[in-house]
């Protein structure tokens, strides 16, 4: 009876420690074994710096599967409807797992969680947690803090001389950063089409990303969020722009959402004259180059900033930074009035990108391993701070934003302070409660294309803000009865977590 | 018999492949996607799909709107750039038949443009036509003319589209075209020549009524090929600006496969079959009777 017990015992006690290994990163043993790692481009220098590595600790091999941005979803998909395990783990964007999650397509984290352990779970910003979640169940591993943040040039904004010039002009001193889009605008239109940093050449009031299909709705997202709604814990009222929650109507035909659509309409004409060929990548190479004086985008052009060799930037220094521009008033959706009052409303655009690990993978052990082998503390810390240049990864857990660390931010090329700025700017953004999180229901991508379709139009000044919101509500609300309109409202209410 | 019947066998044996081929790789995709087309199948939360009957079909010929303007810019784009890549293939053939110094130069360049693969001239042409970097821009801005908005001007984008696939697939037209030209009887001009005929005369009378065959085939290809544009449109502009350049082709690859809505996808997939057939036989049978 006691050799049973002894013996059941130590079988226990070995599985505990094996699976205990996995998560802690001690020696596991994957000889032999291969796992199919897919990421998209910009990624690749984070599976670069780690791949070698964790193929020697563990003898198992990485095979990495690298595909563009615009091809990834559909090389997701065609694994998750084929289930032929092309891949074990894969990045994607956060946004995206209302359909992957909401789909049942990949595998849940929680008994992992508990089977194999995290390392440092705590150590993850809020925010990013709330991204990794789905329907009350984690499904996806943080890998990156995502949000737009207010750039501006300092050499600019911060000249005495300017800011006199703007008083006499406008009336007011503004804010450093911009406290709200009226200021953006009108910054905007005095810092427009003449050489305010004495380089030669002309420079432009704001830029930001406009080029249709490469990510251009989550600029319109970062005023619609300021217009249609106040901060406050996600209800129908508060921190909720996309649907009112009760009855599933569409809210982008409200007078907040056009608001949203007339003011990014109007700051095209204080734009470069390619604004509407911005795409992400043209965006940040063209603000790095010193071309405007505010800017909208997430944490990579603070790190492009640093690199003039690499990615031409010649702003190194110059650049300030803020949370986004909040307004003056919102649009009550339900009294179906504007209440003015000055706000601000922060906004998790595109979230992150997560790492999941679809159902079809026989390799669960090793994708996990590899997963929390990258994106632990310490690792994690080198791929956000700028030591391996440009990754896509921007700091998501609380320790990247330690002062214990700032000097690995120094070696990321980053001045101090500077680097505690942007810091700064990030975790304010990724700590607050009240953030509003992207569209996280089943179809998300198909909304977001039709309101990037309906933007575009708006941008290209071929549709009144009117007209687009009405087109965009009528798009949503087939959207909607195309998915079920009851799971629909019931999936959004989860991701509210009013359910 | 026994012959015979071994002869039947062999037949057969012969056969078997192309027809296993044909089956599996051709029939067997086309009616499952016609089957598909009568089914509701969003597979992104949807294990199985749902038979819908013609809702697919009546809700893309009647509700949705993005597909008529999706079909609207393919049609256009197709009758501009063949009538224009057979203007200036038939030029460029009837050039390049008559014999000159440097002649096979030119016929090796204007082969270029059609050996690079579709995709690489797309991001090779929208480098190029960056409004604010591109060296098209960069060269108008050197010689005093304004930059042109390539591929963020509604109005503008549509050509442009036109304009690199001309540069793509006129060398087809002329290849095609300048063959036959090599290949016409001499004898037949040599008469004309005798009778006074003019250059204009010759052309319209003799070479044109000659190759018009051949015109027929090669403006079918280009049709069917250009009703199928992707990869311009993936690669330049995305569709936009507003949508303004979405071809049918692409609007189907962002239901489908984007969007994994497969029953729709399929539904537009067989629409857009049976447009191109129709423009296809209602274009040999006008152009046969011409003939």
């Amino acid at each position: 009876m006691y050799k049973r017990l002894i013996f059941v015992s130590l079988i226990s006690f070995c599985l505990l420690l094996s699976t205990a290994l996995v998560a802690t990163g001690e020696k596991v043993d994957f000889t032999g074994r291969t796992i199919a790692v897919m990421v998209e481009g910009t990624h690749v220098p984070v599976v670069d710096a780690w791949k070698p590595l964790w193929e020697r600790e563990t003898g198992g091999k990485i095979n990495v599967i690298v595909v563009p941005y615009a091809g990834l979803s559909d090389k997701l998909w065609i694994e998750f409807t084929s289930k032929t395990g092309t891949f074990d783990t894969a990045a994607i964007p956060s946004s995206w797992l209302g359909d992957v999650a909401g789909g049942g397509h990949v595998v849940e984290l929680d008994p992992l969680f508990t089977k194999y352990g995290y390392p440092d779970w705590d150590d993850i910003l809020p925010a990013i947690k709330v991204i990794t979640r789905w329907a009350g169940k984690t499904v996806a591993f943080p890998y990156d803090g995502d949000n737009h943040m207010t750039y501006y040039r300092k050499d600019a904004l911060e000249v005495p001389e300017y800011q006199e010039k703007f008083k006499q002009k406008y009336g007011y001193d503004y804010h450093l950063p911009p406290k709200d889009w009226t200021e953006v605008r009108d910054i905007s239109e005095f810092f427009n089409g003449w050489d305010w940093d004495n380089d030669g050449e002309i420079e432009y009031g704001c830029a930001f990303i406009a080029q249709q299909k490469t990510q251009a709705m989550w600029e319109i997202l970062n005023l619609v969020a300021q217009y249609a709604t106040k901060a406050g814990p996600p209800s129908n009222t508060t921190s909720n722009i996309f649907f009112d929650a009760d009855t599933m109507e569409p809210l982008c035909n409200t007078p907040g959402w056009i608001e949203a659509f007339t003011r990014l309409q109007e700051l095209t004409k204080f734009a470069p004259p390619g604004l509407l060929g911005y795409g992400y990548a043209e965006f940040r190479y063209a603000y790095v180059s010193g071309i405007a004086a505010l800017g909208f985008d997430w944490g990579d052009v603070g790190i492009m900033e640093q690199y003039p060799d690499e990615y031409g930037s010649k702003v190194k220094g110059k650049l300030g930074y803020g949370p986004l521009p909040g307004a003056r008033k919102y649009w009550d959706h339900l009294n179906k009035k504007w209440v003015q009052e000055d706000h601000q409303v922060n906004f998790l655009n595109f979230g992150g990108w997560v790492w999941i690990i679809p159902k079809a993978t026989k390799n669960v052990d090793m994708a996990y391993h590899w997963v929390t082998y990258i994106t632990n503390p310490d690792r994690s810390l080198l791929d956000a701070c700028g030591i391996h240049g440009y990754t896509g990864v921007n700091p998501y857990r609380k320790s990247h934003f330690d002062p214990g660390v700032l000097g690995l931010w120094e070696r990321g090329g980053w001045d101090p302070n500077a680097a505690k700025g942007y810091q700064k700017a990030i975790v304010d953004i990724l700590t607050d409660p009240y953030a509003v999180t992207d569209l996280r229901i089943p179809g998300g991508e198909k909304y977001y294309d039709a309101l990037d379709t309906r933007l575009a139009g708006v941008l290209a000044l071929t549709t009144t803000p009117e007209d687009a919101c009405a087109a965009l509500y009528d798009d949503w609300v087939r959207i909607t009865d195309e998915y079920g309109k009851e799971d629909q409202q019931r999936y959004y209410r989860q991701s509210l977590g009013l359910e | 018999m026994k012959y015979a019947y071994r002869k039947h066998v062999i037949k057969w044996f012969f056969l078997l492949p192309c027809l296993a081929y044909l089956i599996v790789m051709a029939i067997f995709p086309l009616t499952w996607s016609l089957r598909l087309s009568f089914t509701k199948w969003l597979a992104t939360i949807m294990e199985n799909p749902e038979w819908t009957g013609i809702t697919n079909f009546r809700d893309i010929l009647f509700k949705d709107p993005r597909f008529w303007s999706a079909l609207w810019f393919t049609v256009r784009f197709v009758f501009l750039t063949v009538v224009i890549q057979l203007g200036i293939g038939l030029g460029l053939a009837h050039l390049l038949h008559n014999n000159f110094r440097g002649r096979n130069f030119f016929r090796v360049l204007f082969l270029i443009p059609m050996a690079c693969p579709p995709i690489a001239v797309a991001f090779l042409w929208k480098m190029m036509l960056h409004p604010d970097i591109g060296i098209i821009n960069t060269a108008l801005q050197t010689i005093g003319l304004a930059k042109v908005k390539w591929t963020t001007s509604v109005v503008v984008a549509p050509f442009t589209i036109v304009m690199v696939d001309v540069w793509e697939w006129t060398p087809f037209m002329f290849l095609v075209l300048f063959a036959a030209f090599q290949a016409l009887p001499v004898e037949i001009y040599d008469a004309a020549a005798v009778d006074g005929a003019s250059n204009f005369q010759v052309f319209r009378k003799i070479t044109f009524p000659l190759v018009a065959p051949i015109i027929v085939t090669i403006v079918l290809i280009r049709i069917i090929d250009a009703f199928k544009l992707f990869e311009l449109i993936f690669g330049i502009t995305s569709a936009g600006p507003a949508n303004a350049t979405e071809a049918l082709s692409f609007y189907v690859y962002l239901t489908g496969i984007k969007w994994m809505n497969l029953g729709k996808g399929s539904a537009m997939s067989w629409i857009f079959l049976l447009i191109v057939l129709g423009i296809s036989l209602i274009l040999l049978s006008r152009l046969r009777k011409k003939i």
